[in-house]
């Protein structure tokens, strides 16, 4: 039979899916508007049932048809306002809706379900809104007899009663199969779907009856009838049907029968298969017999009779015969109409470029041939994007189905759940929506399972009882972000800890170095599950591992970040597709790697000269220090091996490399060092150590270090939480690459994602980042333990090489280095000598309409005269709230050094001390000293109105070092401040007893002999006597870890060294406070 | 010769491709081979077997180049201007092996190949479907997805 192709059938589950879709919104917005109905969005579901309905009665699936009339039946009451929308009605439509998704899902099987269960909570619905003496006719059926009372059209009385009551005649058409339908070259679908506009279908059936047996006339008609009900009048009906007007009858009261005429045929009932009655029995008996008790005065005597349905069953049987492709596999996608015509353009213009293309060839026209080539280009940009437009789908898809889980979870769980989104229309690829959908789900249940508190708890500490969850999704980056955040109680990064330890998941020591975000990380281990009590929710201790687990193998991040009873923010990065993917190209030796893009944090480049700063080893680890951060280092080529044999190129012999370990390169300074120059040369062998591959040609170390080629390249990558550097040979551009899967001999190989194409034809690995860690034995803990192992050493090293510092480097005279703290440095300018007046004896320059004294040096200090030239740099400072300006020679440089001072061989007047810089001996400028010398009315002066504005505060101050003692006391004087000065914990803590009454406030160095920063802090504030002290830690080291551990011995703020201006703001602020 | 090779089906004959991996010649149906190529700039793959010789772009996919020689335990292939690669359909997915010389192809009846000897030319038995003798050579049949079998 024509309709019950394949394409009919796959037609009507798509389009039957398709309004499902949106229901379950839908629904959730009318119970959230309870008695206020939302007429629009209730025909919106009505609608939806409807069409369901429709289709199905026409496809003969009974079970999905009956269960859409009932729903369709409590919708139309909600609509006419008769049932007021409670959560429990919505929830037994919400379930009737998901069963028939079920049966549309797997239509085969449908007629076979139960769903006897849903069909009496729906009628329970409708018949408790109605009066009593209507309730029957909820359930009760007419019989229509047609045709000569051959067959028999079988409707619900409801419909029916209610379609009367709103003043609608009822017609009976009898379409053809044969000649309305095929021969005008339509579908019964269309014909439903034509009638829909203007009415209301209430049943609809082939007669397979009326075609008779072999036996008979061939019959010339295929019936197929439809009761219909529309406001429509019956004159101009038959203009809307399409059919000859004897082909419709209305259908008046008296032919409306409460049992089957007798007349009917029976053979086919008896063939019917009994699977599918059972259920539709029920009620109709029970209805017959209730008919017997009240029947109603239009409805005229009618013999009992088992209102058995015959036709369907026949047509299921038939059904069952085939297979039908289940829908559940998508083997369709729909794509819009506009983007297939466009690639369609797009094909015919590839075709155009490639004959021009090909005539290019044939004339050897070069012009013709780039201006097809960048043709070509263009057009294969452009179908790409179309291409994948055709996959992608909104995301909508999967948040759609999150209001139901929130909201079900939530009764479940007796909380009180709100929940958003946002970004609904960001779309992915089709495989990515597929695979987000599990892992998300498992995350948005895990919020209102264990992220929301119960509403009693929520209020007893102050939150509002309802608990929201957000879900957001937008692009960032050429990726999509998608973000989950509760208001809930979060995690507790030390209970996580102690959860892993227990599981033994982690080791003691591990545990002991891990940073907050490290411990949040713990939770993706495998095995680990948070939940005091193992609900039906989740918590079943496969949770987040296999959440990260299917988010890796999308080429999804995952990051968590929670405070305790403030909530979680999980976020996700993903790429729009999988298929093409931006990447970094970097080579090493001759061979080119694709970094994907969405590993890569950023590039590195540590010019060779700060190498031996910059990277250090701890044990075999390398790190680098960025931004504060030690950052662990991989060499590409070490874990690749790549650097164990090497091929001279000369005469093609194969070397065993003899270096042992990446330590063994170079120096001590710069493990990880590569030459670049190396890798001209013997393009084999890339990273060799210049000490097995040196050539003859001189090449002295400092060379190598100048050459702008020896920089070191890292690419900062992060797999999963984790960052890491890698170190390559070189950065090239970054391209948009196409994965290509490896062979079987090369899956073992845990380092690679797949291969790609580049631009030359050759073939380019692309890295797995996180395999490469792997390989490396590099995992987010023992990276941190490294980590932590390093910022200890480099502390100790610290400490052994003295405070770092940065200081502005000087000439007084061409073999006279000096240097003043960069701190203290307001600006510096050019001047010209020319410019200098001397007015009073003093050296004076105008600038900005004022004048700025000016002094060398010399005028204090044993030094030599600045020689004779005709320009000068002005470091220009700011003392007791007056600028003056220092004459020196150029050139001026700012440098980060570790001073080491020596301050007593070198001292004099105006000069602190000595260190050695840059491998020349410095002389320490103490500019304090220098201008109270020249001019020391300034300073009474400042500090009499000083002290006249205000009272003075008292500073304790504690440093060990002298340079910075002086230094820092010079600009607190010079602001006002009375300081008492200790040159160590101990010291300060005897002055501050012996000053209790005195110090306002303390300012401390971390760093120091006897008692350290910390101790003294934690000292002062377990006192009662000084714990309102507030204290200011002034450092160089303001590490993270440092902070927290300052924060925890009462450390009030942090200052780096020799911040003058911050420095001041901050004591100010703090006596103020 | 040409009628005999389309009815080789009815005749139970093959036709094998030949060549020749250290020594040994060796043969395959030749119907196994999608194509034969000199395509030897392999990218080379840190980390893989050793046998493996490197990936390579064949018209947009990749393909893993095998030094048979290597693989069934002879010395390597030295690439020369004679060596190829073969490549072949197995498992799904297109891989290509290297050999040192490509030879003729022939036919050969089935019922003649006889069980092959415990070596030929320094390569096991177990790597062959059998031998097959001609006038002046042995041809040692070799079973293809035994020889490439990853391991």
């Amino acid at each position: 039979m024509i309709f019950e192709d394949d394409e009919t059938l796959q037609m009507y589950i798509e389009e039957s899916l398709d309004h499902l879709s949106s229901i379950e919104n839908d629904l959730l917005s009318i119970e959230a508007a309870g008695a206020d109905i939302d007429e629009e969005l209730v025909n919106n579901v009505f609608r939806a049932a409807h069409s369901i309905k429709g289709g199905a009665g026409f496809m003969g699936l009974s079970n999905i048809k009956k269960l859409s009339h009932k729903i369709e039946n409590v919708l139309g009451l909600i609509r006419s306002r008769e049932i007021v929308p409670q959560p429990e009605t919505i929830n037994i439509l919400l379930k009737a809706f998901d069963s028939l998704k079920d049966m549309i899902n797997n239509v085969e099987q449908s007629n076979e379900s139960d769903i006897s269960e849903h069909v009496v909570s729906l009628i329970g619905l409708t018949s408790a809104s109605l009066p009593d003496d209507q309730k029957e006719s909820v359930s009760g059926v007419f019989y229509i007899p047609v045709k000569n009372k051959k067959s028999v059209l079988e409707a619900p009385r409801f419909d029916i009663d209610q379609a009367l009551k709103e003043g609608m005649t009822i017609y009976l058409i009898e379409y053809d199969l044969i000649h309305d339908i095929q021969r005008k070259m339509k579908t019964p679908l269309d014909v439903i779907s034509s009638l829909l506009n203007s009415g209301k279908i209430i049943q609809s059936k082939i007669d397979i009856q009326a075609v008779g047996t072999l036996n008979e006339d061939i019959p010339s008609r295929i019936p197929f009838y439809i009761l219909f009900a529309s406001v429509i009048e019956s004159d101009i009906v038959t203009a809307l049907f399409d059919v000859d007007e004897k082909y419709v009858h209305i259908v008046t009261q008296e032919m409306f029968l409460t049992s089957p005429p007798e007349t009917l045929p029976e053979p086919s009932f008896e063939a019917a298969p009994g699977k599918d009655t059972s259920a539709e029995k029920q009620p109709q008996v029970t209805f017959d017999t209730n008919i017997e008790k009240n029947s109603e005065k239009e409805i005229p005597e009618a013999h009992e009779f088992d209102p058995e349905p015959f036709s369907e069953p026949d047509m299921a049987e038939s059904k069952q015969n085939k297979t039908i492709k289940s829908a559940a596999a998508q083997t369709h996608l729909r794509v819009n109409i506009d983007l297939l015509d466009s690639l369609m353009t797009l094909a015919g213009e590839l075709v155009l470029s490639r004959n021009q293309l090909l005539q290019g060839i044939i004339s050897d026209d070069t012009r013709n041939l780039e201006i097809s080539s960048q043709r070509i280009d263009m057009v294969t940009s452009e179908l790409q994007e179309a291409i994948m437009k055709t996959r992608m789908q909104s995301i909508s898809n999967v948040f759609n189905k999150f209001q139901r889980v929130v909201r079900d979870l939530a009764r479940e769980l007796k909380k009180e759940v709100s929940l958003s989104i946002e970004g609904k229309s960001v779309e992915l690829d089709k495989t990515i929506i597929e695979g987000i959908s599990d892992p998300l789900t498992h995350l948005v249940r895990n919020a209102v399972d264990h992220g929301i508190e119960i509403p009693d708890e929520r209020h007893k500490i102050g939150k509002a009882s309802t608990g929201k969850i957000s879900l957001k999704a937008f692009h960032e980056a050429g990726q999509v972000n998608i973000e989950i955040s509760d208001d809930g109680r979060g995690f507790d990064g030390d209970k996580l800890l102690v959860s892993a330890l227990r599981k033994k998941l982690i080791t003691d020591h591990q545990a002991s170095s891990m940073s907050e975000k490290e411990k949040m990380a713990l939770i993706f281990l495998p095995g680990f599950s948070t939940a005091k009590q193992v609900t039906d929710v989740s918590g079943r201790g496969v949770g987040m591992d296999v959440v990260k687990t299917n988010l890796d193998k999308l080429g999804g991040i995952v990051d968590i970040e929670s405070k305790k009873n403030q909530g979680t923010v999980i976020r996700i990065k993903l790429p729009l597709t999988l298929a093409i993917i931006p990447s970094q190209i970097i080579s090493l030796g001759n061979e080119r790697y694709a970094i994907p893009q969405v590993n890569l944090n950023e590039l590195l480049r540590i010019p060779a000269i700060q190498v031996k700063d910059r990277i250090e080893k701890v044990g075999d680890a390398e790190v680098v220090r960025l931004r504060g951060n030690l950052l662990p280092l991989l060499n590409l080529s070490k874990v690749l091996e790549i650097d164990k044999t090497y091929v001279n190129p000369f005469d093609g012999s194969t070397m065993q490399e003899r270096r042992i370990n990446i330590a063994d390169r170079r120096s001590k300074h710069s493990p990880v060092f590569e030459n670049e120059e190396t890798d001209k040369t013997e393009p084999e062998a890339p990273d060799m150590e210049p000490e097995v591959l040196k050539e003859p040609g001189p090449r002295s170390e400092s060379e190598r270090r100048t050459n702008i080629k020896s920089a070191l390249n890292i690419a900062v990558v992060s797999a999963g939480l984790f960052k890491y550097g890698l170190v390559v040979n070189q950065l090239h551009d970054s391209e948009e690459i196409v994965i290509k899967p490896l062979g079987r001999h090369l899956k073992a190989c845990k380092g690679y994602a797949g291969a790609t194409i580049m631009g030359d034809g050759r073939v380019a690995l692309i890295l797995d980042v996180a395999g490469l860690a792997q390989m490396a034995k590099l995992t987010s803990l023992e990276g941190s333990d490294r980590v932590s192992d390093a910022a200890k050493k480099k502390t100790m090293a610290q400490k052994e090489a003295g405070d770092k510092t940065s200081v502005l480097l000087f000439r007084n005279d061409d073999e006279e280095q000096c240097a003043v703290p960069l701190g203290l440095v307001e600006r510096i300018e050019r001047i010209k000598v020319a410019n200098i007046e001397t007015v009073g004896g003093k050296k004076v320059i105008q600038y900005r309409g004022s004048s700025l004294p000016l002094f060398s040096l010399d005028e204090v200090a044993n030094v030599k005269p600045l020689p004779e030239s005709e320009q000068l740099e002005v470091i220009v400072f700011t003392l007791a709230g007056r600028e003056v300006g220092l004459m020196v020679r150029p050139p001026v440089d700012a440098v980060d050094v570790a001073v080491k001072i020596d301050n007593i061989t070198l001292k004099q007047p105006g000069i602190m001390g000595s260190a050695i810089i840059e491998n020349y001996t410095t002389l320490l400028v103490d500019i304090f000293e220098l201008v109270r010398t020249i001019n020391p009315d300034w300073f009474d002066e400042h500090q009499t109105m000083q002290a006249n504005m205000e009272k003075k505060h008292t500073v304790l101050f504690a440093e060990d070092s002298e340079f910075f003692r002086n230094q820092v006391r010079g600009f607190m004087e010079d602001d006002g401040y009375r300081v008492i000065e200790a040159e160590d914990g101990q010291i300060a803590w005897n002055l501050l007893e012996k000053n209790a009454d005195v110090v306002d406030i303390i300012v401390t160095d971390l760093e120091m002999p006897n008692m350290d920063g910390f101790e003294f802090s934690a000292k002062v504030k377990g006192d009662n006597r000084f714990s309102h002290l507030k204290i200011i830690a002034l450092t160089s080291l303001a590490g993270d870890e440092d902070m927290a551990k300052g924060t925890r011995m009462g450390i009030d703020d942090y200052q780096i060294k020799l911040d003058r201006e911050k420095l001041i703001e901050s004591i100010k602020s703090r006596l103020a406070d | 010769m040409e009628k005999n090779s389309l009815e080789k089906n009815d005749n139970n004959v093959m036709e094998l491709a030949t060549f020749f991996i250290g020594d040994a010649l060796c043969g395959i149906d030749i119907l196994n081979i999608q194509e034969i190529n000199r395509h030897m700039e392999a990218t080379w793959v840190p980390q893989a077997p050793d046998y493996v010789i490197g990936v390579i772009n064949l018209r947009g996919r990749i393909v893993s180049i095998i030094d048979l020689g290597k693989k069934l335990g002879l010395s390597p292939i030295k690439k020369s201007k004679n060596s190829r690669n073969i490549i072949i359909q197995s498992q799904d997915e297109q891989l290509g092996f290297m050999v040192d010389l490509i030879s003729d192809v022939l036919l050969a009846e089935i019922d003649k190949i006889e069980p092959a000897p415990a070596n030929i030319g320094g390569l096991q038995g177990r790597y062959f479907k059998g031998v097959f003798k001609t006038k002046d050579s042995l041809i040692g049949v070799l079973d293809i997805d035994e020889a490439l079998k990853n391991q």
